[in-house]
């Protein structure tokens, strides 16, 4: 699948999608000091994922991503973009 | 052993890496010449494969290497200088690979040097990044250099390098392939550079490529291969060491004629002979190679098969071991036992021990132990003194002076006793409740005694299942048993978040008599029982005053209920009356549940009050609310009470209860041929041919559907008949009521009509040809001839019948048995992928490599187990009670309990806040029960959260395993329509953890937006749409014409017109490549460019499947209604193109594909994919698991950002440490890649550390105790 057909298909409105943005390097560093961790120790997303192309995150980045949760209501999770 | 333990290492972590030749010569303390044994003395022969210095094995024999005694010689190493180098089996693709990738003739890598560069930055870069290298990256360098066919350095021109399986390279130059003989590849291997290794991903400390070529054979240590002497007096080797002998044979002839220069032909078949034996010597399955015999024929166990598998060192001696004392015996069921004890046979009491340290305290005690001695019951086997030698008790004549002489400080291993904690397990072990702690009650007789309420865990009987005990000898090994396993603390399963504990089968029968309306038991029979529950109160005013009192079963009941509780249910009854409105309080068949201060007012107690796996009963709400050991007692007393008062009644049923009269039977036998009439009546419309046809389904199928819904219904009426016809109080009726075993459909089936015998979910079909049985007639489809059986179990099946039943039998059994296999594998498979997982103190789960996996376990933090059935605080409940106990007084105001909730809602979670202030907001409580109410419910969250520590994976991978066997394996189902069957069960559960790439029933749910979700015309648009429709689909025929190279086509206006196929699309679909198109209305005719026949051939089949418009893997696409709506079910799927149609809704439409779903919406998206399937499947099936555990595995499959697969070739597979995955499945390749790469455990795992025998780092093993030392002592 070429990049624009995913980019086309995809969209943030979709029940099983959650919303993805791109993390700030200064919320990134507290992220990470949080947890006292190095971000590959975060959770990964492809940067051919649809989601991340359509918010043009690079290999890198890190996302932060806002789930409904059925246990919590709403969770925030963390995706590191790593290359294919 | 005392002495033994002070000298003790703890193994930090385990590199592996290759053995080189002079590595293996300095190991070596013997180099073995002869190929001999023993000589006739039975003497080891000096340098030969039994050499004394390789260590011994005669008890008392000194080990000429270390001078130690075979208890503790180690064993040494010897080795075979071998006269030519040969080739190590297992590294055979790694030297082709690496023999592909270098120059011939000067060793370097064949890349250029801007180019090496390149990459080595790149694995730098990477490595910093991710923190380790991909194997995929590796892969590319070794392509890109295997495709370079001039060696940039030198300018050789190199050839491709074939493998000729097992072990021979052949080069392939000009005119031939020459084999390069093992010496020859060792000398090119010699000269790559340590820097051109590390672009492959080889560590050149570890393993130097001509290391995989062998020149000298390591000897193991006789302890490694034993010589047995059998009865007879022969000795029998081992069979290493006949492959030894092979070995060292061929070596020494390969020898000879080397240094005598026999003709090369011969040698080069004696270099054969010996590299087929190394080679057999290491892997005796290699393919390819006839695996070497022993003289009786049996192939040899050799290296690799000792290691491999489930009997495997790896699996069957390191991952688990046999282990002393424990027991086994017959279980069988005892109800004056409490739920945490065990009974434990006296014989089996006098064998097992526990070590107990004598103090000033217990000398005494223990000196009259050592009288007794090992056979008399209060007694002991060993005596351990400081000194650590063990008196064996058995051996002592006068143990009179031996118990004078014990002294504090000295350990006696007494018998164990009453109060001792034991372990008590039955297997499989499919989740953790399957070994749990209990209490020994020493007991006569020969078998195990135990509760049955704690028959669920186990999924324990008594028809002649065995159990296991194990003693615990270590002080913290018994503390953690009695403070973390023991039964009452395990009630509730962390599955669900429920009891798994409580009353079974005649308990229920029981209760449900006692508490039924209209119960009355005199003074006595009241003291009687009460007396057996361990009662101790006064009685409670009589229901029935006089000079003859009676008290209400209700009444005796409630004495056993916590005082003050109170509580509301439905009872099992509701099940079966499916009452369409509760009338609660007023329940005509008094099945809703009052219980108000302590007292049952009203209601049946049955299974959905005390019954075992009941989430939210009434025992439920007594262990949530007065915790465990109050939950344990009244578990114990009911169970005494009820058992008590079902012997005083008595219970029993008869053959005369099934009997129904000749007015029912009557009534039965008209609805069956009222039914047979309407059956005929359908196959004659089938013949007639004026059947409906189903859509989506053939003619035959629809008659079979119809036929059975036909019959299902005779067998369902004539259950009711016998249900009617049966009064309420007739043992099965009460049975099935109080949910004590079977149902109404048993009961049915016994008295009435058995009903349709089925074969994987349809009639019978098969036997002879087109007939079951060669007395109907062929094609018969009526309900005899297909297997329907009249008869109940009670009148006897007709020998037809009885032949039906057993064919449907047999597949229930064939079914069983698959189905435990199949579920086993997943368990397993599910555990190894996630028993590393734990909770951290950050709250986090993460790997044991410390990745995150989920940063709050479950997204909420809270632990399942302590959950009330899945919630952290059942706010309903609690709101409930504080308003009951709180003093009346003005309802706080809205504003108040607004603007409190907002003051806390940081302290739990939204969807916490959201329930309790709804429940807060409808109770109208007072200012002070409003703020009572919150703080109970954050404490009651905090509570529920889960602890650090907690091996949240395998406590997930168990939830979701241990299901799996209750499973149907029933295929097919339908879902929700009846033309349109989805794979369920336990088969598609495997299917998404396995993660396919295409599922079995791939199927979307197509929503259309909201302007057309209400007419079927849009749906059935969109239905056209998206089904994919070739040009032959539409065409009245396809015609090729040789002769033109034409085909003509005729299009169909019908089945356009159904299709919904205008003839514009079909000229801009219809573009086939190379060709042109004439479309003149109907007629189609397509010239093809190609000329020759053959392809011409092919062309035309091609055009026939052109695609014209669907997507191409949607077969079929039903439009149905739901919840108001239209929507689009399909069979097959192709989300990308359904979400492109107009009129579909973007936002809902979904694939049951999860990797399409992957591609298509991205990572998450597939996460919550797996998530609802999941959850579909185990809620079809009617088994509770707690979102959670699936949660958990979702994260996990996605968490490398594509959909891994739970196995070795997904999850299992990407695991760091080498040790685990040899322990799952791949063992040789796992260990031999880690040795190449020089690969080091760190041992963080959970099967990493079971298998060097290191604490398991979870849950209390996290925890070490550390103390300061005064300071003068510290300074010593």
């Amino acid at each position: 699948m070429t990049k624009e057909i995913k980019k086309r298909d995809f969209t943030f409105e979709h029940e099983l999608v959650p919303q993805h943005t791109i993390l700030s390097k200064k919320e990134l560093e507290e992220l990470l000091a949080r947890h006292r961790i190095k971000s590959y120790q975060l959770p990964s997303i492809r940067a051919s994922d649809p989601a991340v192309l359509a918010i043009d995150a690079k290999p890198g980045d890190v996302l932060k991503i806002v789930r409904r949760s059925s246990t919590a209501g709403e969770v925030v999770i963390y995706r590191n973009v790593v290359e294919d | 052993m005392a002495a033994a333990e002070e000298t003790y290492k703890i193994v930090d972590s385990i590199k592996f890496s290759l053995l080189s030749p002079n590595e293996i010569r300095k190991l070596s303390t013997v180099e073995i010449q002869t190929a001999d044994t023993y000589d006739e003395d039975g003497v080891p022969i000096v340098a030969g494969l039994m050499d004394g210095r390789l260590g011994t094995l005669e008890p008392r024999q000194k080990c000429r290497t270390c001078g130690n005694t075979a208890m503790s010689c180690p064993g040494h190493f010897g080795h075979i200088e071998l006269a030519e180098p040969v080739i190590h089996v297992s590294f055979v693709k790694l030297l082709h690979r690496l023999l592909s990738v270098i120059c011939r003739n000067c060793g370097r890598i064949l890349l250029s040097d801007d180019k090496i560069k390149e990459y080595e930055e790149t694995i730098k870069d990477v490595k910093t990044r991710l923190n380790t290298v991909p194997e995929s990256l590796y892969k590319k360098i070794l392509k890109h250099a295997k495709k370079t066919m001039e060696c940039p350095h030198c300018g050789t021109q190199q050839y491709p390098i074939e493998l000729v399986k097992p072990t021979s390279f052949h080069e392939a130059v000009e005119g031939g392939a020459p084999k390069i003989p093992p010496s020859a590849i060792r000398e090119r291997l010699e000269r790559i550079s340590d820097d051109d290794l590390k672009l492959l991903g080889i560590d050149s400390q570890a393993a130097r490529p001509e290391w995989m070529i062998l020149q000298v054979l390591p000897v193991p240590p006789v302890s490694v291969r034993p010589s047995i002497t059998l009865e007879s007096g022969i000795r029998s080797e081992d069979d290493l060491t006949h492959k030894l002998v092979d070995i060292i044979r061929i070596n020494q002839k390969l020898g000879e004629a080397l240094e005598s220069g026999v003709p090369i032909n011969i040698i080069q078949e004696l270099h054969e002979l010996l590299q087929y034996h190394v080679t057999t010597y290491f892997d005796n399955e290699v393919s390819g190679l006839p695996p070497a015999r022993h003289r009786s024929g049996r192939a040899l166990k050799t290296i690799c098969q000792r290691l491999k598998g489930k009997e495997g060192r790896f699996r069957g001696n390191l991952s688990g071991k046999r282990v002393d004392f424990s027991a086994r015996t017959v279980i069988s069921p005892d109800l004056n036992l409490d739920i945490n004890e065990v009974g434990v046979p006296i014989e089996l009491a006098s064998r097992l021990t526990i070590p107990e340290k004598v103090t000033e305290w217990n000398l005494e005690e223990m000196r009259q132990l050592i009288r007794n001695g090992p056979d008399q019951y209060p007694g002991a086997l060993y005596i351990v003194r400081t000194d650590g030698r063990r008196i064996r008790l058995e051996f002592v004549p006068e143990r009179e002076s031996i118990a004078e002489g014990l002294q504090p400080t000295f350990v006696v291993e007494r018998h164990i006793r009453d109060g001792d904690i034991v372990l008590f397990n039955r297997q499989p072990s499919l989740h953790r409740m399957s070994i749990m702690a209990h209490s020994v009650r020493v007991l006569p007789h020969k078998t195990f005694r135990l509760n049955p309420c704690v028959c669920p865990p186990y999924n324990a009987d008594f028809d002649g299942d065995e159990m296991n005990l194990h003693v615990p000898q270590g002080e913290e090994a018994r503390t953690e048993a009695r403070l973390l396993m023991q039964v009452q603390d395990q009630i509730l399963s962390p599955r669900y978040g429920g009891p798994i504990i409580g009353a079974i089968r005649d308990l229920l029968s029981s209760a449900f008599l006692l508490t039924a309306k209209g119960t009355y038991l005199t003074r006595e029979q009241v003291g009687r029982l009460v007396t057996a529950a361990g009662y101790s109160g006064e009685l409670p005013p009589p229901d029935v005053k006089g000079s003859n009192p009676l008290w209400s079963g209700k009444a005796v009941f409630s004495l056993f209920i916590p005082a003050g509780m109170n509580f509301t249910s439905k009872s099992n009854l509701c099940n079966v009356f499916k009452c369409p409105v509760c009338k609660k309080e007023k329940c005509p068949h008094d099945s809703y549940i009052v219980i108000k201060d302590g007292v049952l007012k009203q209601g049946v107690v049955d299974k959905n009050s005390i019954g075992a796996e009941k989430s939210e009963s009434l025992f439920h709400t007594i262990i949530k609310d007065y915790g465990p050991t109050t939950a344990r007692g009244f578990l114990n007393s009911i169970a005494k009470l009820l058992d008590r008062f079902i012997m005083l009644k008595g219970f029993t049923y008869g053959f005369d209860e099934l009997a129904v009269s000749e007015e029912v039977k009557d009534k039965i036998r008209k609805a069956t041929e009222k039914a047979e009439e309407r059956v005929d009546e359908l196959i004659e419309s089938y013949k007639k041919g004026t059947l409906d046809r189903l859509a989506g389904q053939t003619l035959d199928e629809s008659l079979e559907i119809y036929i059975m819904n036909e019959l299902s219904k005779v067998r369902d009426l004539a259950g009711e008949y016998a249900d009617k016809y049966f009064p309420a109080d007739n043992n099965g009726i009460i049975m099935a009521r109080a949910g004590a075993r079977g149902s109404m459909l048993n009961i049915g089936q016994m008295t009435a009509c058995l009903g349709q015998q089925s074969i994987r979910g349809k009639r019978i079909l098969r036997g002879y040809r087109d007939r079951t049985l060669p007395f109907f007639e062929p094609n018969d489809a009526g309900a005899e001839a297909r297997g329907f059986v009249y008869s109940s179990y009670r009148d006897g099946l007709n020998p037809i019948e009885f032949f039906f039943h057993a064919i449907g039998g047999r597949e229930g059994l064939v079914d069983t048995a698959v189905r435990t296999q199949q579920s086993g594998y997943m368990q397993r498979r599910l555990v190894n992928a996630l028993e590393h997982l734990r909770v951290e103190y950050d709250g986090t789960v993460r790997d044991s490599t410390g990745n995150i996996i989920q940063f709050r376990y479950g997204e909420d933090g809270v632990d399942t187990a302590k959950s009330d059935h899945g919630k952290a605080v059942n706010t309903e409940r609690l709101v409930d009670r504080v308003r009951l106990f709180s003093e009346k007084g003005t309802p706080a105001s809205k504003k108040y309990v607004e603007s409190k909730m907002n003051s806390i809602a940081d302290k739990l979670n939204p969807s916490l806040v959201a329930e309790l202030r709804r429940h807060l907001s409808e109770a109208k409580l007072t200012r002070k029960a409003v703020d009572q109410a919150i703080d109970l419910t954050i404490e009651g969250y905090v509570r529920a959260l889960i602890e650090p520590g907690e091996a949240a994976g395998i406590v997930s991978a168990q939830s979701i395993g241990e299901p799996g066997t209750q499973m149907t394996l029933r295929t097919f189902h339908f879902a929700g329509v009846k033309e349109q069957n989805v794979t369920l069960g336990l088969p598609r559960l495997i299917e998404i953890v396995d993660a396919r790439k295409i599922p079995s029933t791939p199927t979307m749910t197509v929503y259309l937006d909201k302007k057309h979700r209400t007419k079927r015309e849009y749906a059935e648009d969109v239905a056209n749409a998206i089904t994919y429709t070739t040009l032959e689909d539409i065409c009245e025929s396809v015609v090729s014409d040789m002769g033109r190279m034409k085909v003509m086509a005729k299009l169909n206006a019908n089945t356009m017109k159904i299709r919904g196929i205008t003839l514009q699309e079909v000229r801009d679909a219809l573009k086939p490549p190379n060709c042109q198109v004439k479309i003149d209305r109907y007629d189609v005719e397509v010239t093809s460019k190609e000329m020759e026949i053959p392809q011409f051939k092919r062309f035309t089949t091609r055009l026939r499947q052109f695609r014209i418009k669907g997507a191409p893997s949607v077969r079929k696409a039903l439009v149905l209604e739901d919840k108001g709506e239209w929507i689009i079910r399909t069979e097959g799927s192709g989300l990308g193109y359904a979400l492109e149609i107009p009129k579909v809704d973007r936002t809902r439409t979904v694939s049951n594909n999860v990797h399409e779903v992957a591609g298509v919406l991205g990572i998450e998206a597939a996460r919550n994919v797996i998530m609802k399937e999941a959850i579909g499947v185990l809620e079809e099936q009617g088994l509770d698991v707690d979102i959670r555990h699936v949660m958990l595995v979702a994260d996990m499959m996605t968490n490398s950002g594509v959909v891994l697969q739970v196995g070795r070739h997904g999850i299992s597979g990407e695991k760091t440490s080498t040790l685990a995955k040899a322990a799952f499945e791949i063992t040789i390749p796992t260990i031999v890649d880690a040795s190449v790469k020089g690969t080091k455990d760190m041992l963080r795992g959970v099967a990493e550390n079971v298998i060097v025998g290191r604490q398991i780092p979870m849950g209390t093993g996290l925890i070490d105790v550390y103390m300061s030392m005064p300071e003068e002592e510290a300074s010593k």
